[in-house]
């Protein structure tokens, strides 16, 4: 069951291990995210890329031990970090690694942060609970912070509101917020999608420009090929819940394997327009309760054959693997 | 918040000059002559004629209507056509009455129905939350008479624990207190479930924010997310819901008044209605419109308080 890829002979910073998250639909439980397996290494950047709903939220979600309940819960699979699997972590050490150890940036800036309390108040927060730093002491690191996530005039706008900042600088008090305890890990889940090209551009600069000034490791998500190619070292491609290919992401671009990869490639944005969702692809992805048996891109499947009628395992050499019945025979490229 | 606060005050004024037109209107749109009802179909005609003069109504509409507004903002409402008292006087006499018992019923609503309300949803469809639901439930649909009574049977009679008639002197403290406490209680069950419903609706609403999920990224502890996170997010509907209620409640109060045979508005204006005391009507109109702008004001400014996206708006 548990399939971990090792691409980088060092230990990992994180290794998720057949991680398999489930919902509660109309009284049975289906698999959201499963099987999914991955390892980042050290100062690493892994996009997760796939459409809207394969999961990517979900397994971010996962790690962090927020999946929503009681509807969600993880049904199987390791988390291993820093010694220890997550996944059976008590409450209370899972809270003490959250926004410490492994941090988290979400899509949506408007609606992130808490409207009735200040925004220097919140990046503080982090600090008062990790670190133990009393008021003032807190204060004057979280003013810190928002400097180095360039927010202008931090000092004079550190007890200012959220709903008095744009969704460009809310993003960068997100990241301000993730990044106050020095985490290992960051994970971003579509962190520019919600905002303007040119602002999209800035936050993705700083990212990448504090995740190497921190030498952390991030697990980049998003459905958006373009950013891919900007960001990462490596690419998971998600369907329907499951790791379809992973691949550097060079390789990805150059020879993509899966045929749901091959697709997403082709409907990459241009940077003069902006789409945020691949209109390309004919069909949907099957809803949890209703998956395929077999492969479950086959409904889609230009490539579709008999044999895609059983589940196929995600194979091929270390560095790149794909789940594929007809591309991953014989299919390594020297 | 200083300029919020002057800002409401400001605002204030115009509502309060179109409730009291309102008044007015309302007041005049009465069909046939006031002096005729109030005196019945034997009077004689100078009789009426110098009623209608008491009563300023032979004067043009429009004089009639500047006396008016004059009159109500500088607290000369006319007198009660029975006791010949001012309806001031009148009014400043039960007022205390009415406040305490307004108050008592609101902080005992809050005290209860917020933590209620949120301890509901956070145990959303476990016993607890069916259980708080079925007695909220009932407390809203119990009516205050028979509450009321209830009480007073339980806590004056059989254990004699408060008195029986609530009309107490308001100098001691203590017997002010005593007097309180079963007509507080008997409206504040009311107001409990009321916020206790209202509280465990809106704080499941917040619960589910995309900010509640920051603050659990953050490794913000389950309590400090319940306490500072949600429930003062939670709570701008409830003042919204307590706003509104406070109006209703005033008004609502004149059975608690009865049953405990305890003075207050409510009482008075039953009093004025039955005795079709036409001028202490008009004035205890005054006296609701200067309650209604005051209890925007106060829910205005706590919105204020909660709602810092209220202050810069
Ligand atoms: N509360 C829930 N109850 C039932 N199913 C859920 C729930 N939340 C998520 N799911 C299921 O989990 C699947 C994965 O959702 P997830 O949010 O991880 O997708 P995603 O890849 O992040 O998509 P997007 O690009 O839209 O953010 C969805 O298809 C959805 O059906
Ligand atoms: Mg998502």
């Amino acid at each position: 069951m548990a399939t971990a890829f090792k691409v980088e002979p060092a230990e990992p910073v994180l290794s998720v291990q057949g991680l398999t998250t489930s919902f509660r639909v109309s009284g049975d439980w289906h698999a959201a995210v499963r099987d999914v397996s991955f390892d980042l290494a050290h100062n690493e950047t892994l996009a997760l890329v796939g459409e809207s709903g394969c999961g990517k939220s979900m397994t971010a979600l996962s790690i962090m031990g927020l999946v929503p309940k009681p509807a969600g819960r993880i049904t199987a699979g390791r988390i291993m970090f820093e010694g220890s699997d997550l996944v059976s972590l008590d409450r209370e050490a899972m809270r003490r690694i959250r926004g410490n150890r492994i941090s988290m940036i979400f899509q949506e800036p408007m609606t992130s942060l808490n409207p009735v309390l200040t925004v220097g108040f919140q990046v503080a927060e982090a600090l008062r609970y990790h670190r133990a730093m009393g008021g003032a002491e807190a204060d004057r690191a979280a003013l810190d912070l928002l400097e180095q996530v360039k927010i202008p005039s931090a000092a004079r706008r550190f007890k200012d509101y959220p709903h008095q900042f744009s969704g460009g600088m809310r993003q960068r008090v997100m990241i301000a917020i993730a990044l106050a305890c020095r985490p290992q890990v960051l994970l971003a889940d579509e962190p520019t999608t919600a905002l303007d090209v040119t602002i999209q551009a800035e936050v993705l600069a700083l990212l990448a420009e504090l995740k190497q000034a921190y030498g952390m490791s991030m697990v980049f998500i998003t459905h958006n090929l373009g950013v891919v190619a900007a960001i990462a070292d490596r690419v998971a491609v998600m369907y329907a819940g499951e790791i379809v290919e992973v691949a550097a992401v060079r390789e990805l671009f150059r020879r993509p394997r899966h045929p749901y990869t091959e697709l997403l490639l082709r409907s990459i944005p241009r940077v003069d327009r902006h789409v945020s969702h691949l209109e390309t692809i004919e069909g949907q992805v099957p809803s949890i309760a209703a998956m395929p048996a077999g492969c479950r891109f086959a409904p889609r499947c230009p490539l579709r054959e008999a044999r895609c009628d059983a589940p196929p395992p995600l194979a091929g050499a270390a560095h790149h693997v794909v789940r594929c019945w007809v591309r991953s025979e014989g299919g390594g490229h020297g | 918040m200083i300029r919020y606060i002057v800002k409401r005050l400001v605002f204030a004024i115009p509502t309060l000059l179109a409730v009291l037109t309102l008044v007015f209107v309302l007041v005049r749109i009465v069909p046939g002559d006031p002096a005729q009802t109030i005196l019945g179909d034997q009077a004689s005609q100078e009789a009426l004629q110098a009623l209608r003069q008491r009563l300023g109504v032979d004067k043009p509409i429009f004089d009639q209507y500047v006396d008016f507004i004059k009159g109500a903002l500088v607290g000369n409402w006319g007198e009660s056509l029975v006791t010949g008292r001012p309806v001031l006087a009148e009014v400043w006499a039960v007022l205390p009455y009415t406040v305490d018992l307004t108050v008592a019923a609101i902080l005992l609503g809050a005290l209860i129905g917020i933590p209620l309300g949120t301890w509901s949803a956070l145990h959303r469809n476990e016993a607890i939350d069916y259980a708080t639901r079925v007695i909220s439930l009932l407390g809203l649909s119990f009516p205050a008479f028979v509450s009321g009574i209830l009480l007073l049977l339980a806590f004056a009679i059989e254990l004699r624990w408060f008195p029986v008639i609530s009309a107490g002197k308001l100098d001691d403290p203590v017997e002010r207190l005593r007097n309180l406490t079963l007509p507080a209680i008997n409206l504040g069950i009311i107001m409990a479930a009321y916020v206790t419903r209202v509280t465990r609706s809106s704080m499941l609403e917040v619960l589910g924010e995309d900010y509640i999920r920051t603050a659990r990224a953050k490794g913000v502890p389950d309590r400090a997310v319940i306490w500072r996170h949600s429930l003062r997010n939670a709570l701008i509907p409830v003042v919204t819901v307590v706003g509104l209620y406070l109006g209703i409640l005033i008004g609502n109060s004149v059975l608690t008044e009865i049953v405990f045979n305890r003075p207050g508005l409510g009482k008075l204006i039953v009093g004025a209605l039955n005795q079709r005391d036409y001028t202490m009507l008009q004035g205890l109109m005054v006296v609701y419109a200067f309650l209604i702008v005051a209890v925007n004001l106060i829910t205005d400014l706590t919105y204020g308080f909660i709602d810092p996206r209220v202050k810069h708006g």
